[in-house]
């Protein structure tokens, strides 16, 4: 647990001295999601009906983009072959890493979904729909991605492999995740998308920590 | 196996002691002690090229094996291939009886130091080493200061270390292994870009590493009869370039 908390405490000091890094998903998502208002017909029910999709998917674009650097750094510094090679806390070391990834990312990408639900013209009493979704889902998207980050490590442009990686895995939150804002929008109930979110996540949070070590262990071989 | 029982088949050995790669070899012959760590049939294949095959060592307490051959020849896979960060394409190493792959506690034994710092450049000197002890289990604050002094970088405690020089971030990378006691350190060219003074502090810090019963595996490309090493001192040497499957 300790080892969890220092690497996430070393991340997050990390981010804040390279303000860069840590706004860049936020800009990101925000520049994505308010094309789509722009570049569409100025009709009400078109962006309230496409609204929640296209901010799912500007999610996972965001959190995508992050994903290259999560590694990439410590691999090139060092930092990762000496995590390696006292690898007794390995998983949580990464765990703790991830987190402070997601903090930075999906986290600031939920709080801040509200205002571009504005631009969409989505109802109030359903910001919180999407807000849970995306809460749920986001730490999913980025520990499933840190896989995918933690395999390409090595690589120089390891962006599009990520991508090509981990985007069919991240299907099945998308699907849960827009279909909770579709269901809200007809007044069904949202609690299965909820529960499939969060189970999605149990499974990401306990396997994934391995699956990461796994893979760093491997590529740096 | 065949190579570590041909040992027992050689004629004893003389301290300093050079040996060949593909001959089985052990360092400190003469005294009676296990090996802390014991290369068993190492072999590297890189792409198709052999780098080493057949390779047998044993380290025991207060020796330095050091690790000679020319660019390429394999002695940074070598090291890596002892502390666990790359696989041998054959044979085993084991440290203190247990095979290295399967022992947590033997990597916790380790320090490496290669040619990457391993150092945060956003986090100061301090901060460095506080994140390194914090994850031993330690926060004996005076001791991080006690390392930067004893590497004379204590002046740049609170500096970020991307604003250090390449010498002083070397000189923060050795701090680091003075943070913990470890039995075996395997060091890639230690001495690289370090000063005079910056080396003999170094080969001091291994001198205190060696007399207080530890160990260590090291390559570097001038030769160390010249150092205070130079008692403790063995010699590996690998052939100038691998050849072809």
């Amino acid at each position: 647990m300790s080892t969890l908390i220092l690497y996430f405490h070393r991340e997050w000091l990390l981010m804040f001295r390279n303000t860069g890094a840590l706004v860049q998903p936020l800009v990101f998502f925000v520049i994505i999601a308010l094309l789509f208002p722009f570049s569409l017909p100025a009709e009400v029910n078109l962006l309230q009906s496409i609204g929640g999709g296209v901010i799912w998917v500007a999610a996972v674009l965001a959190t995508l983009l992050s994903l290259e650097s999560m590694f990439h750094a410590d691999y090139q510094d060092g930092t990762l072959e000496q995590a390696v090679i006292h690898q007794r806390n390995l998983p949580a070391a990464m765990l703790g890493k991830v987190i402070a990834h997601w903090t930075a990312t999906g986290l600031f990408l939920s709080l801040f979904s509200p205002v571009l639900c504005i631009t969409f013209n989505i109802p109030v009493d359903q910001f919180w729909v999407l807000f849970v979704g995306l809460l749920l889902g986001t730490p999913s998207l980025t520990l499933i991605g840190a896989i995918g980050a933690a395999l390409t490590v090595t690589l120089r442009r390891g962006g599009v492999l990520i991508a090509v990686i981990i985007l069919p895995l991240y299907i099945p939150i998308l699907i849960f995740g827009a279909g909770m804002i579709s269901q809200s929008e007809q007044g069904l109930e949202t609690i299965s998308q909820v529960y499939t979110l969060a189970a999605i996540l149990t499974l990401s949070l306990t396997l994934a920590p391995f699956a990461i070590a796994g893979a760093l262990k491997a590529t740096i071989n | 196996m065949q190579a570590i029982h041909g040992i027992d088949k050689l004629p004893a050995l003389q301290s300093p002691k050079i040996i060949r790669m593909t001959t089985p070899f052990t360092s400190n012959k003469s005294s009676n002690q296990n090996p802390i760590l014991r290369a068993d049939d190492l072999a590297c294949v890189r792409g198709d090229m052999v780098l080493f095959e057949n390779l047998s060592f044993d380290l025991s307490q207060r020796r330095c094996l050091h690790v000679i051959g020319a660019n390429g020849s394999g002695k940074t896979s070598l090291l890596r291939i002892i502390c666990g960060l790359n696989s041998a394409e054959n044979g085993n190493v084991i440290y203190d009886g247990t095979l290295l792959g399967r022992s947590e506690t033997a990597r916790a034994e380790m320090a490496y130091i290669g040619h990457k710092d391993g150092l945060k450049n956003e986090l100061t000197a301090i901060e460095n080493l506080r994140f390194q002890q914090r994850l031993e289990g330690l926060s004996d604050e005076n001791h991080l200061d006690d390392c930067l002094a004893q590497l004379k970088i204590l002046r740049c405690a609170d500096l970020p270390a991307q604003s250090l020089s390449f010498g002083q971030r070397r000189r923060l990378a050795f701090a680091r292994l003075l943070l913990s006691p470890k039995r075996v350190w395997v060091l890639d060219e230690p001495f690289t870009g370090i000063d005079t003074q910056g080396r003999s502090l170094i080969e001091s810090i291994c001198v205190q590493h060696l007399e207080s019963d530890g160990a260590i595996i090291m390559t570097h490309h001038q030769s160390l009869d010249a150092s205070s090493i130079s008692p403790f001192k063995d010699e590996l040497i690998l052939n100038e370039s691998g050849h072809h499957e």
